[in-house]
């Protein structure tokens, strides 16, 4: 059982300490939901699983690789094996739905080829099984800004499940999102968990859809972990220190 | 009360009008001291202006074809006919289509060099600050000297023909393109290449796939601004020797061939309407710019 | 599904490179051919490129070998430079006097029949066409050499293309204040001083400034034909074949250029603010 092990993690912008010494243990599996309001470090500390933040102290570890120190080559495999999607779903908008989810296949399977556009016959039908996977094949040479937001989302995930991925990263996914299509989204990423296993560690800022989804709840305040464990512990009082109500 | 105030707002205001009219008079007074200091460094005076325009008047109506309603379709060998005028036509287009090649292979080589050093000066794509700074100045230092000034040293170097221009334009694109394009690498959005980094892609599919689909667009747009600018360039460096067209408007109006003169200029002006009017073209319903950002 | 049945569905992703993407596969192929083609045009030969660069290692040395750079004559340069921007100014300052009337004629707002203001954008897009250079080479014909037909040259060029200037800004001022003068009884000139003027002004001035960065570049390389300014200062050392102080008038021009860039950028964002 490979297991995330985050230990005393922290970053500090100029004099502002926005993961303040966070220790976590995450298991394969299973579906993590990190909640808390904006600025509470839930952002900084999902970055700095995929070394898009450089932490400042701490360490990550996953299968007793020590992922704070990996550097180069190594650090793309590790990237490759940990997908992620965004707010505002980064899609290439100029290009097609199939390039872009073709892009996701780069950092495990790249040769120069894919460089002038041209990818192998297999990747093509990853992809497009991929997209089927969330009913989107029949869009696949649209143009990925067309799309609506929804659609976007999935598509950003079907060039996540390319990346073959162990973990799923997801920065508040369904925020750019109205519920139905939010409702959609988590649907899906609740399938990918269920049937192939991926670990998913997923932003929201929705305690609702949090508590529907998530096996795990880690609530963040001021960059520290105040909450750990099921939804269903998850009591009013703490809930309130979380969003900081009564003080708001 | 209301009286008082009524009066300062009223001083206020005329305060403000009288320091509008004092700014505005500093600013025709130093215009004037302006004017005459630099007409005293020119050494300009009205006589000389009225005893340039009658020889200016002169020379244009030397160089203006005679052309004559009735002769005006004969055949080459009749004064007054289009034919006559223009009889050295087929070595002008040899010379023409010399100069519109000398600038289509500066703008390719040029705009090729550039998007490969672009990338090195655009500080959200160079590998580190010190590359970022000597990019920067070498694109400047190409782009602040004037083509024909690179023209001169290359005809010296290389001799007369148009492979001096070719290469002084070249330079000149190279720096000018460069500092063009890296400003559009730097307002580009970095959502895509967050993604692919994300995903684990090398640092040449982060560009391929991240950063040249958005800004792709406006780089072909400002390339084939430089093309019109180049056409433009490539008809006056024959001047000091580097080839095209120029170097026969310079022959020209050196051995006072006076009819040719107006021919050639004419030429030249029609040839930069077209292509300008060509880019317009392609620059308006060809490429999508992005202009919302 | 099996992979067949996939390929079977989407048979457009799957073809050869050369049908997905006819576009591109034909561009780079063209200039592949073209610069073939140019290379025998022109015949370039790798030899006489290197001969050429070898010629220019002198130059190259005295451009940073500068063994006499007391006995210069520094008076010579600085005299061009002021003669190079008095060229620049004077003939900015005309251009930009003269394209006021001359872009509000060729304007919607001011003149309504189209067939006047067609004579006059033709007119102008002629001025335009013929390149500055030739302007000067035609000015030293009649004037003679010197700075005073550079003078001339930049008031003819300029004035071509800010005429235009004006007049698109002219035709893309909001109409609703000028048509609010009008319903109110005002007539064409009042119009026209309170109503479009005070709308264009600041890009009227905004643009000369702009001008005149751009013509001071202009000005140097009128030099190189005849106009004076450090233009003929630097043609005329290059002559020589005094490469070091070529180089160094290249750097004076350089620096020139960069303090006028500055000083345009800094007064236009000034006038934006008034």
């Amino acid at each position: 059982m490979k297991s995330l092990k985050i230990t005393n993690l922290k970053k500090r912008f100029k004099n502002i300490n926005a993961v303040n010494g966070i220790s976590l243990e995450i298991n394969e599996g299973e579906i993590i939901g990190i909640i808390g309001r904006s600025g509470a470090g839930k952002s900084t500390l999902l970055r700095m699983i995929n070394r898009l933040v450089q932490p400042s102290e701490g360490s990550i570890e996953f299968d007793d690789i020590n992922i704070t120190s990996l550097k180069g080559k190594a650090l793309r495999k590790w990237r490759s094996e940990c997908a992620m999607i965004f707010q505002q779903f980064n899609l290439v908008e100029r290009i097609d739905v199939l390039t872009n989810v073709l892009i996701g296949s780069l950092g495990r399977n790249y040769n120069f080829l894919n460089l002038i556009g041209v990818f192998s016959k297999k990747e093509k039908i990853n992809a497009l099984k991929n997209l089927d996977r969330f009913d989107l094949s029949e869009k696949a040479l649209q143009k990925a800004g067309t799309l609506s937001g929804g659609q976007q989302q999935r598509v950003a995930i079907a060039r996540a499940l390319m990346q073959k991925p162990k973990i799923l990263l997801a920065d508040e996914p369904i925020s750019s999102l109205d519920p139905k299509n939010a409702q959609r989204v988590m649907d899906d990423m609740l399938k990918i968990n269920r049937e192939d296993g991926i670990t998913i560690i997923c932003n929201l800022h929705s305690l609702d859809v949090a508590k529907k989804y998530c096996d795990r709840l880690i609530g963040l305040s001021d960059g520290r972990v105040v909450f750990d464990g099921a939804p269903d512990d998850l009591t009013t009082e703490i809930s309130k220190e979380l969003y900081d109500i009564d003080n708001e | 009360m209301s009286e008082i105030f009524i009066e300062n707002h009223n001083q206020k205001l005329k305060d403000l009008i009288f320091k509008r009219r004092l700014w505005n008079i500093f600013i025709i007074i130093s215009l004037l001291i302006a004017v005459l200091l630099s007409s005293s460094i020119i050494d300009i005076n009205s006589s000389r202006l009225l005893n340039g325009l009658p020889r200016l008047g002169d020379y244009i109506s030397q160089i203006l074809p005679s052309l004559d309603s009735s002769s005006l379709f004969l055949d080459s060998n009749k004064e007054g006919s289009i034919a006559y005028w223009y009889f050295n036509l087929p070595k002008y287009l040899k010379l023409l289509f010399e100069t519109f090649n000398m600038a289509l292979l500066a703008t390719i080589i040029g705009s090729s060099i550039a998007l490969l050093l672009s990338f090195l000066s655009a500080k959200n794509t160079a590998p580190n600050s010190f590359i970022y700074f000597m990019t920067r100045r070498t694109l400047e230092f190409f782009r602040g000297v004037p083509e024909i000034i690179f023209a001169i040293l290359f005809v010296w170097a290389l001799g007369i023909g148009p492979i001096a221009g070719i290469i002084a334009m070249t330079l000149h694109t190279t720096g000018s393109l460069g500092k063009l394009f890296s400003e559009v690498h730097e307002n580009s959005d970095i959502k895509p290449r967050e993604a692919l980094k994300a995903s684990g892609g090398n640092w040449p599919s982060e560009m391929k796939f991240g950063l040249l689909p958005q800004v792709l667009p406006n780089l072909i747009s400002y390339t084939l601004l430089r093309f019109e600018i180049n056409i433009r360039a490539s008809t006056i460096l024959g001047f000091v020797g580097a080839g095209g067209i120029g170097q026969e408007l310079y022959l020209v109006i050196n051995f006072n061939y006076y009819e040719e003169v107006s021919a050639i200029i004419l030429l030249i002006i029609l040839t930069v309407i077209s292509i300008d009017l060509l880019s317009e073209y392609l620059r308006k319903n060809v490429i999508e710019v992005d202009n919302v950002r | 599904m099996s992979d067949k049945e996939i390929i079977n569905l989407h048979p457009r992703i799957f073809y050869p490179l050369w049908k997905r993407s006819p576009l591109s596969i034909i561009t780079s192929l063209l200039i592949f051919l073209y610069i073939i083609f140019s290379i025998n045009y022109f015949n370039f030969s790798i030899e006489d490129l290197l001969n050429g660069f070898s010629k220019m290692k002198p130059i190259l040395y005295s451009m940073v070998n500068w063994n006499d750079f007391l006995s210069w004559n520094f008076n010579s340069i600085l005299i061009g430079i002021l003669q190079t921007l008095a060229m620049a100014f004077l003939g900015t300052l005309a251009a930009s006097i003269i394209s006021i009337p001359l872009g509000l004629m060729a304007s919607r707002q001011v003149v309504r029949i189209s067939f006047p203001r067609f004579i006059i954008r033709r007119f102008l897009d002629f001025i335009r066409g013929v390149d500055i250079l030739i302007w000067a080479l035609i000015f030293v014909r009649a004037f003679g050499l010197g700075p005073f037909s550079g003078v001339l040259a930049i008031f003819v060029a300029d004035t071509g293309t800010l005429s235009k200037l004006y007049s698109e800004a002219a035709d893309n001022s909001d109409n609703k204040q000028i048509e609010g003068l009008t319903s109110s009884g005002a007539n064409k000139l009042s119009t026209l001083r309170f109503g479009l003027i005070p709308q264009v002004m600041p890009i009227f001035i905004s643009q000369s400034l702009y001008f005149f960065e751009s013509n001071s570049r202009s000005a140097v390389i009128l030099g190189i034909v005849g106009a004076g300014g450090i233009g003929l200062q630097l043609s005329e050392r290059m002559k020589a074949q005094y490469w070091d102080q070529a180089f160094f008038i290249i750097i004076i021009i350089l620096i020139m250029v960069a303090a006028i860039d500055r000083l345009s950028r800094f007064l236009r964002e000034k006038i934006i603010n008034i």
